[in-house]
């Protein structure tokens, strides 16, 4: 056959005893692969495997890849008594088959679990000890049983495991909170000094002078963002939220001493050009001490001390 | 440069708990300076089709640069309504409510209470206070 394609004298006599070679294996093979089938419809003949009961995914899969394989061997008929594949029906057939069998396959996909652990139930006889499934909820555990004549869903309640929650025979439990046991603090100071290391660093990897240098250098196509608004600054969405909450609760809210020092920060910080040339804190990457910023005020940690008797209980500063 | 003053009302709810309908008020008078109070309640009153005696305002806040104003308004189903769900102070606005009792001599009276103990300090009467 391989010889036969081929032209010329001496690629003919070096290709003939591999030729009689795989000749002798297909034999072999044939005869292997007729065995089995034989014995394979035998079997279904004598009804074996039932599949009336089963999942039709399945059967539907079982009947395309039988179609499949009729039309391949109708092909490789017709090829091997030298007809061409040009235009043939069988292609056709084969393409479509192909493709429904590709669609199923997500869908296979998603079942597979399923089919596995029925497989295996069916295998080993019983579910396992730890297998998830156990712990589906049980509604019927959760109704209260008044009467006493419910001891027969006992037995279900060894099932439940986890999630389902016991009722008494009669009797409403009181709520019993969680124990949670309290675990030891073990921060030390210099646990603390890295985390906080770690967040600055993280703060410095997202400012704008290192996104720029990333930029730069990375071969990344340049992302524009849809951006809100350039100039929605932190003090404007407070200010948002500020008034939201008194049209909502139909309140006026006082402005502390603090608060109006912001805001007038704000709008003079905005209107001069000084946030030009002013880059945020990238000490936490090279290593060098935070430096401060001139007009802004040196990063401190904010302690949080509660105040007394605070009138609008509801405004909470966002922070 | 307008004229007129413009009233519109935002966020408009109907408290049936307190017998009123509340809104969220702005006032348009660009050209001017903010609008009084009683003249809100006028237009007000106009607009919801009420007398201007069971429609308390409060709040308002000019916006930058001036035009705008922003406060809330409460429109009461009757003065009986009003007089048991609006705070004494906005009731005292309206001359409905007066104190009976000065800041002062609130304070007096309680520094009074302090030297007594027990049930005696409810007998502890105004000017109590020996005169010299």
């Amino acid at each position: 056959l391989l010889a036969r394609g081929k032209g010329g004298d001496e690629v003919l006599e070096s290709d003939l005893p591999r030729a009689v070679a795989l000749l002798k294996n297909l034999q072999e093979q044939v005869m292997a692969v007729t065995a089995q089938i034989q014995a394979l419809t035998k079997k279904v003949q004598a009804r074996t495997y039932p599949t009336e009961k089963g999942l039709s995914l399945l059967e539907v899969k079982d009947q395309l890849l039988l179609m499949y394989l009729m039309d391949l061997s109708h092909l490789i008929l017709d090829k091997a008594s030298g007809g061409s594949l040009q235009g043939h029906a069988a292609v056709l057939r084969l393409v479509e088959i192909r493709t429904v069998l590709e669609k199923i396959r997500p869908l296979d996909q998603k079942l597979k679990y399923q089919i596995d652990k029925l497989v295996k139930t069916a295998v080993t006889g019983s579910l396992s000890e730890n297998d998830p499934l156990r712990f589906k909820p049980h509604p019927s555990n959760m109704m209260s049983k008044l009467s006493s004549e419910d001891e027969e869903d006992e037995a279900e309640e060894g099932q439940s495991g986890a999630a389902g929650k016991k009722s008494a025979n009669g009797a409403v439990k009181k709520y019993v909170p969680p124990r949670l046991v309290p675990v030891h603090y073990d921060e030390t100071e210099a646990e603390r000094e890295k985390k906080r290391l770690e967040r600055a660093k993280r703060r410095a990897l997202s400012s704008s002078v290192i996104r720029e240098l990333k930029e730069q250098y990375s071969d990344a196509p340049e992302e524009i963002r849809d951006a809100r608004h350039p100039h929605v600054t932190r003090q404007s969405q407070e200010d948002q939220h500020r008034i939201n909450y008194e049209e909502s609760m139909m309140v006026r809210l006082s402005v502390s001493k603090r608060e109006k020092g912001r805001r007038k920060r704000a709008n003079v910080m905005s209107s001069q050009l000084h946030s030009l040339t002013h880059f945020s804190d990238i000490s936490a990457l090279t290593g060098e001490t935070p430096h401060l910023d001139e007009d802004q005020n040196p990063i401190k940690k904010r302690k949080k001390i509660p105040k007394k008797g605070r009138k609008k209980k509801g405004f909470r500063r966002r922070r | 440069m307008s004229d007129t003053v413009t009233i519109e009302t935002r966020k408009f709810m109907t408290n049936r708990l307190r017998q009123r309908k509340q809104m969220v008020i702005d006032v348009l008078h660009s050209g001017k300076a903010t609008v009084s109070k009683t003249e809100i309640r006028g237009k007000l009153a106009k607009m919801y089709k009420t007398i201007p005696d069971v429609i308390f305002v409060f709040g308002f806040r000019t916006h930058f640069d001036g035009g705008k104003t922003t406060g809330f308004g409460m429109i009461y189903e009757s003065l009986r309504y009003a007089k048991k769900n609006e705070p004494k102070r906005r009731l005292a606005r309206h001359g409905l409510d007066e104190k009976k009792t000065s800041r002062k001599q609130r304070k007096e009276r309680k520094n009074r209470v302090k030297n007594v103990r027990g049930t005696a300090k409810a007998n502890v009467g105004a000017g109590q206070n020996p005169q010299d």
